[in-house]
C-alpha cells in the first residue's frame, strides 16, 4: 500500500519533502524473498542530512525533469555511516534493499549472470542461465546498493555502463533485456582513493564515475555524535556523551589531517563510537574508570601501534580521567 | 587532602628525567597531536610548530622554547610526566597562536577618567595604551587577566589539559597565596577565577586579607565579564576596572600629593612587581605573557633573525644548533644496565666522507698487513668447508647423497643431474652474527711504545685492520657481521666534514652554554655509537670507509693535515676526542642490536684501550648480561688490562700484531667451538680455547656486581 512519508531538513534549512513509499506487486515470482529484503527504520538512526539530500533528489527524479537516471553514490571514510543512510532510505521508501559488494574479485558474471550446468535429473546435465547479483535485484522494485565501488575493477563494471546512463538496461546473453525499472533506485558507496589504507581500491575510472553524482559523506560533528549516542543510550550520563564525542572528533580531525607527520592511520568510526565504546562501558561500568577502560579494551586495541601516542594524547587532552560515576546510571 | 594513587610529579620524577633532553623527548612523543590542536586553534592547516631556543610566534610558524617545558616539571602537583608533557606544550601552543596585540585602536576615553583634556584620537598599540592608562601595574593586571582568557577560551575542548593545568595551578596556590602581599593575591585569584581553575567563593574563603576577599566580591562581575571577553582590547578594560577595585580597597600603594616623577616610576613599579610575585608564583609563565618586553621580543625575534641573516634559508626553517643538538639527544636511545642505571646514546653511521681516504687506506692495509704477518687471503682456511652450507642456501647435493628431490623433473628436464638427490645441509648449518665493537677515543691514536723503543700510533690501525680482515673471514663465511665504533665526543653526523663538524660544534657548544648553562657540556660531549658495517650493509659497500678509516687511523698526522688542508671535502677527523668512554652502554647496545638478528651463535668482540667511565664493576654485570643472553663476549684490552676484570673471556695485546690475531683468532676459536656445540665432533673444536678461558673456568664464577 503506498503511504505518504515526510522528510525533513535536521539542519532547519530546507522545508519538509513529501514522498510515497512504494510497493513490491504481489504477483512477481519472488515476492516473498524480495518483501523479506525490506529493510525495518532503525529507531536510533539519526538523520545527518544525507536522508533529507536523498530525498530531494528523489523528488527530482520523480518529477521527470531530468531523462537520464540519477545514480548517486556516497563516498566518506570508514564508519561514516554511508550504507547505513542508503539502508535507512530503502526503508523510508519501503524498497527491498540489496547490498552488492563489489570486491576485487567480483567479475561480470558475477553481477549479470552465466549460464551453468544442472543436473537434469536423469543421471545428466543440462545447462540453464543463471541471474547475477544485479540481474536478480533488477526483476523487481528494489534500492541496489553497490558498495566499495572502487574496489571492482574497470573491465567489470564496464559491464554496467549501458545499465547506468540513458541506455537504462543490461543486454543479457540469453538475448534477454532486463530495463532499469521506474521502481529501482542503484546507489552505490565507495572510500575515498588516498594514501589511507583502504586495501584493493583503485582509482574510479572516468567514464564509470561520470554515471555517477558523488557526494562526500563527512565524520558527523560533536553535535551529532551526541544526538546519536543520546537517542540510543538514553540513559547514558551526559559527561560520557560529551567525551566520548569529543575523542572521535578529535581523533578523525587528526585522521583527515592533510599532513602525513600530524595524522593518524585508523579513524574512530561510528561503529567504535556508537557499539563498542558502550558496550565496553557496560562491560566495565563498576570499573574506577569505565570509559578509560573501554578506551583500552575497544579502541586502542585497534589501532595501529603508531598511532599510539597520538591516540593517547588526544586522550590526555580531551578527557585526561574518565567521567565519573556509573555510565548507565545506578 | 589528595588520594593515595596522586603521587606529586616531583616524588615520581628523578632530577635525570628533568633534564632538558628528557624533557624534549616526552614533547616529540606528543608532538605531531600538539601541531596538529595546534593548525586547529589556530585554523591553519599549514601551520608550523617547532622548538627553537628562543619562543617566536609569527603568521605560519609559532617556536617554543623547550626550557619552558622544563620548568613545569618542577611543580609538585598530581600529574603525570606526559600529562604535563602535553598541557605545557598545549599551553605554550595557544599563548602563542591567540596572543596578537597589534591592533591599533585611538585610546578609550572611558580609560582616563581623570583627565578632563580631550585624549589624542591617533590609533595607538594596545599595550602602549595600557601603559598610559594605567603604568606598569596595568600592563601586569592586563597579562594575567588576559593569560587567563586565553586558557578559558581556547583550552575548553581539551578539558584534559586544562585540568592538568588546573592541577598544576592549584597545587602551587597555598604557597603563592601565603607569599604574596594583598595586591599580588587579588591578582592571582583574578587570574585563577577567570581561567575558571577556582571560584570566587573559594578563593575568597582561602585568601587570607580580608579586604582582597571584599576585592573579589565586588570584582565578581568584571571576573565573569573577562571570561566571555572577546579581545584583547576588551580584556584590558577589564584589567583596568579590576585595578580600580584593587585601588578602591586599598590594594594598591597610594600615591602622595608631592610625589616626584622617580618616585611615581618606583611606585608603579612596586605595584608591578606585587602583581607579578602573586601570579607568576602560579600561572606557567610564557615569555610571550611575560612582560611588554618578552611581548615585544618573542613577535619580533623572528624578523630579527631574518634580518641577520637575510632572507629565509632552510637552516632559519630547520632550527638552530642548540635546539637540533637536544633533539638529537633526546632522540636517542635509552640504554637499560642490568644495575639499574641508564644512559643515552646517539646511534648514527660513520661520517661517509672517510671513503675518500680509501684508496690510500687499502695501500696502508696491504702494507700493515704485510708487516704486522695477517694474511688477506683465504682467512677462513679449515673453517671454510664447515661453513659451506652457509653458502648453499641449506642443501647439500650430489648424486646419493639424500632422499630424491621433489624438482628432479625440473632438474632432469634442466639436465642439473647432479642435483637430483639432495638432502638438507648437516646439522651444523646455523645462523651466526658478529659484532665488533672498537673504542673510538683519541687515545686509541696517541703512539704507544713498540719493540725497539720507538713509538707508533697502531692501535687503531690494528683494530681497524683486525676488523677489516673480520669483515673478509665473515664474508668469506657468509657470517652476518658488523663493525661500531663508540667514543664520547660531539657526535657527527653521517654527512659531515671536518669544517660542517666543526662549525656545528662551535655553533652548538656556544648556544647550548647560552641557553643550558651548566647542562652544555653533557649535551654536547654524548655517549656516540657510529656504525661504520651495519649487518644488513653488503662488505663491498662499507670496504672504503672502513679503508678510509684505517688510514686516519694509521696516519692520523697525515689524516689531521689532510682536513685541515681541505676542510670541506675531508672526513670530520676532528671527531676523535680524548675523553673517556662508556663501554657498558655500547655493549649492551650492541648485544641488543645483536639479539634482534635471530642468530643460533653470536658473538661481541670489544675492543677498549683504557678505563670506563662508568665502573668496571658495571662493565663487568653488563657483559655478564649479555653472556646470560647467550652471545659470546670477547674483551681486547690495548695495552690496558682493565679488560680482566670485566670480562669472562680477554686478552691484554701490548704489540699491534698480536691485537689483530686476537681478534681474528678470537673469532675463529669461537666459530669452531659454535659447531663442536653443535654436533660437529671433532679433535680441533675441542682444542679451541676462548683465550684465557682454560684458567678461567677454574675460578668461582663472578657475581653480577663484579
Amino acid at each position: 500500500m503506498v503511504e505518504p512519508i515526510t522528510f525533513v531538513d535536521p539542519t532547519g534549512r530546507g522545508g519538509p519533502i513529501e514522498l510515497t513509499t512504494f510497493t513490491v506487486a504481489k504477483d512477481l515470482p519472488d515476492h516473498d524473498q524480495r518483501a523479506g529484503k525490506i529493510p525495518e527504520p532503525d529507531p536510533h538512526y539519526v538523520d545527518l542530512g544525507m536522508l533529507y539530500k536523498l530525498a530531494a533528489i528523489e523528488e527530482v527524479r520523480r518529477s521527470g525533469l531530468v531523462e537520464t537516471p540519477l545514480h548517486v553514490a556516497l563516498r566518506g571514510h570508514m564508519g561514516t555511516g554511508k550504507d547505513h543512510d542508503l539502508e535507512q532510505f530503502a526503508a523510508m521508501l519501503r524498497l527491498p534493499y540489496y547490498r552488492i559488494p563489489l570486491t576485487g574479485e567480483v567479475r561480470d558474471i558475477t553481477l549479470i549472470g552465466s549460464v551453468k550446468l544442472f543436473g537434469d535429473g536423469r543421471g545428466g546435465t543440462e545447462s540453464r542461465w543463471q541471474d547475477g547479483d544485479i540481474t536478480r535485484a533488477l526483476r523487481g522494485p528494489g534500492l541496489i546498493n553497490l558498495s566499495e565501488l572502487n574496489a571492482a575493477g574497470a573491465e567489470t563494471l564496464f559491464a554496467l555502463h549501458a545499465l547506468l546512463d540513458r541506455y537504462r538496461a543490461l543486454d543479457l546473453p540469453t538475448g534477454e533485456t532486463v530495463h532499469l525499472r521506474d521502481d529501482t533506485r542503484v546507489f552505490g558507496t565507495l572510500n575515498p582513493t588516498d594514501l589511507r589504507d583502504y586495501a584493493g581500491t583503485q582509482t574510479l575510472n572516468k567514464a564509470f564515475a561520470d554515471r555517477w553524482i558523488i557526494w562526500e559523506k563527512a565524520f558527523p560533528e560533536v553535535g551529532q555524535i551526541e544526538a546519536m549516542l543520546t537517542r540510543r543510550y538514553p540513559k547514558l550520563g551526559a559527561p560520557f556523551v560529551t567525551t566520548m564525542a569529543r575523542l572521535a572528533i578529535e581523533v578523525n580531525e587528526s585522521f583527515t589531517s592533510a599532513d602525513a607527520r600530524t595524522r593518524v592511520g585508523t579513524p574512530m568510526s561510528l561503529r567504535t563510537i556508537l557499539d563498542r565504546i558502550p558496550a565496553g562501558l557496560r562491560m566495565y561500568a563498576a570499573d574506577a574508570d569505565p570509559l578509560r577502560r573501554a578506551w583500552e579494551e575497544f579502541v586502542l586495541t585497534h589501532i595501529d601501534p603508531f598511532d599510539t601516542d597520538h591516540y593517547e594524547t588526544v586522550w590526555s587532552a580531551v578527557a585526561r580521567r574518565g567521567p565519573e560515576g556509573p555510565p548507565f546510571g545506578k | 587532602m589528595r588520594s593515595r594513587d596522586e603521587a606529586l610529579l616531583t616524588e615520581i620524577l628523578p632530577p635525570e628525567e628533568r633534564a632538558v633532553e628528557a624533557v624534549v623527548a616526552r614533547y616529540q612523543r606528543v608532538a605531531p597531536a600538539v601541531t596538529r590542536f595546534a593548525r586547529s586553534l589556530a585554523d591553519d592547516d599549514a601551520l608550523r610548530v617547532r622548538l627553537g631556543s628562543r619562543t617566536q610566534a609569527e603568521p605560519g610558524e609559532i617556536v617554543m622554547d623547550p626550557g619552558v617545558f622544563q620548568a613545569a616539571y618542577a611543580r609538585r602537583a598530581p600529574v603525570t610526566p606526559s600529562e604535563v608533557a602535553l598541557a605545557s606544550a598545549l599551553h605554550e601552543v595557544i599563548h602563542l597562536v591567540a596572543t596578537n596585540f597589534e591592533e591599533r585602536r585611538p585610546l578609550p576615553r572611558e580609560w582616563f577618567p581623570d583627565i578632563d583634556d580631550p585624549i589624542p584620537e591617533d590609533p595607538v598599540a594596545l599595550l602602549d595604551a595600557l601603559d598610559k592608562a594605567g603604568g606598569p601595574a596595568a600592563e601586569a593586571m592586563f597579562l594575567a587577566v588576559e593569560d587567563a582568557r586565553q586558557e578559558a577560551q581556547n583550552l575548553d575542548v581539551y578539558p584534559g589539559a586544562r585540568s592538568v593545568l588546573g592541577d598544576l595551578y592549584r597545587a602551587a596556590v597555598p604557597g603563592a597565596i601565603g607569599r604574596a602581599r594583598p595586591m599580588g593575591q587579588f591578582a592571582l585569584c583574578c587570574f585563577l577565577a577567570v581561567g575558571g581553575y577556582q571560584d570566587v567563593d573559594t578563593l575568597q574563603s582561602s585568601s587570607t586579607e580580608r579586604h582582597v576577599a571584599a576585592a573579589l566580591e565586588e570584582a565578581r562581575v568584571l571576573i565573569d565579564d573577562a571570561r566571555h571577553a572577546s579581545g584583547p582590547w576588551e580584556t584590558a578594560a577589564i584589567a583596568l576596572g579590576l585595578l580600580s577595585v584593587a585601588r578602591l580597597h586599598g590594594l594598591l600603594t597610594e600615591a602622595s600629593a608631592r610625589e616626584t616623577r622617580p618616585e611615581t616610576d618606583a611606585r608603579q613599579e612596586e605595584d608591578r612587581n606585587r602583581i607579578d610575585e602573586g601570579v607568576d608564583a602560579v600561572r606557567m609563565i610564557t615569555p610571550i605573557l611575560r612582560d611588554a618586553e618578552s611581548y615585544d621580543a618573542t613577535k619580533r625575534a623572528t624578523q630579527a633573525v631574518v634580518a641577520e641573516r637575510g632572507a629565509k634559508s632552510d637552516v632559519d626553517q630547520a632550527g638552530d644548533p642548540s635546539t637540533d643538538q637536544i633533539l638529537r639527544v633526546s632522540e636517542g636511545p635509552d640504554v637499560y644496565l642490568p644495575t639499574g642505571q641508564s644512559g643515552r646514546l646517539i646511534v648514527s653511521e660513520i661520517p661517509e666522507r672517510f671513503a675518500r681516504f680509501a684508496p690510500d687506506g687499502r695501500d696502508a692495509i696491504a702494507e700493515a698487513a704485510r708487516r704486522w704477518q695477517v694474511a688477506q687471503r683465504h682467512i677462513s682456511g679449515e673453517l671454510y668447508p664447515l661453513f659451506v652450507a652457509n653458502q648453499r642456501r641449506g642443501l647439500r647435493s650430489g648424486y646419493d647423497a639424500g632422499d630424491l628431490s621433489p624438482y628432479s623433473a625440473l632438474f632432469l628436464g634442466a639436465g642439473l643431474f647432479e642435483r637430483m638427490f639432495e638432502r638438507r645441509s648437516l646439522p651444523t648449518r646455523r645462523a651466526y652474527a658478529v659484532s665488533l665493537l672498537v673504542d673510538g677515543s683519541a687515545s686509541m691514536l696517541q703512539p704507544r711504545p713498540l719493540p725497539g723503543g720507538v713509538k707508533a700510533p697502531w692501535a687503531m690501525a690494528a683494530a681497524t685492520l683486525g676488523a677489516w680482515t673480520l669483515a673478509r673471514l665473515c664474508d668469506e663465511l657468509q657470517v652476518e657481521f658488523e663493525v661500531a665504533l663508540f667514543n664520547r665526543a660531539f657526535a657527527s653526523r653521517v654527512d659531515d666534514t671536518e669544517r660542517s663538524y666543526i662549525d656545528r660544534l662551535n655553533a652548538t657548544r656556544g648556544s647550548l652554554r647560552r641557553t643550558q648553562g651548566g647542562a652544555a657540556d653533557r649535551l654536547t660531549r654524548t655517549v656516540n655509537h657510529y656504525l661504520v658495517k651495519s649487518f644488513d650493509q653488503r662488505w663491498v659497500a662499507a670496504e672504503p670507509t672502513l679503508a678510509g678509516l684505517f688510514w686516519t687511523a694509521a696516519k692520523p698526522t697525515e689524516a689531521a693535515t689532510a682536513a685541515r688542508r681541505d676542510a670541506t671535502g675531508s672526513p670530520p677527523v676532528s671527531m676523535f676526542e680524548k675523553a673517556a668512554n662508556v663501554d657498558e652502554l655500547n655493549v649492551s647496545h650492541a648485544a641488543e642490536r645483536l639479539g634482534t638478528r635471530h642468530s643460533q651463535v653470536r658473538m661481541l668482540v670489544v675492543l677498549a684501550d683504557g678505563m670506563t667511565r662508568g665502573s668496571v664493576e658495571t662493565l663487568a654485570a653488563s657483559v655478564d648480561a649479555v653472556e646470560h643472553s647467550g652471545t659470546t663476549v670477547l674483551g681486547i684490552g690495548i695495552g690496558d688490562a682493565t679488560v680482566e676484570a670485566a670480562y669472562s673471556r680477554s686478552q691484554v695485546c701490548a704489540r699491534p700484531e698480536a691485537l689483530t690475531r686476537a681478534m681474528i683468532e678470537g673469532v675463529r676459536s669461537a666459530l669452531r667451538k659454535s659447531i663442536a656445540l653443535s654436533g660437529g665432533d671433532t679433535w680441533w673444536a675441542h682444542q679451541s680455547l676462548l683465550y684465557d678461558e682454560g684458567t678461567r673456568s677454574e675460578r668461582t664464577p663472578r657475581s653480577m656486581n663484579g
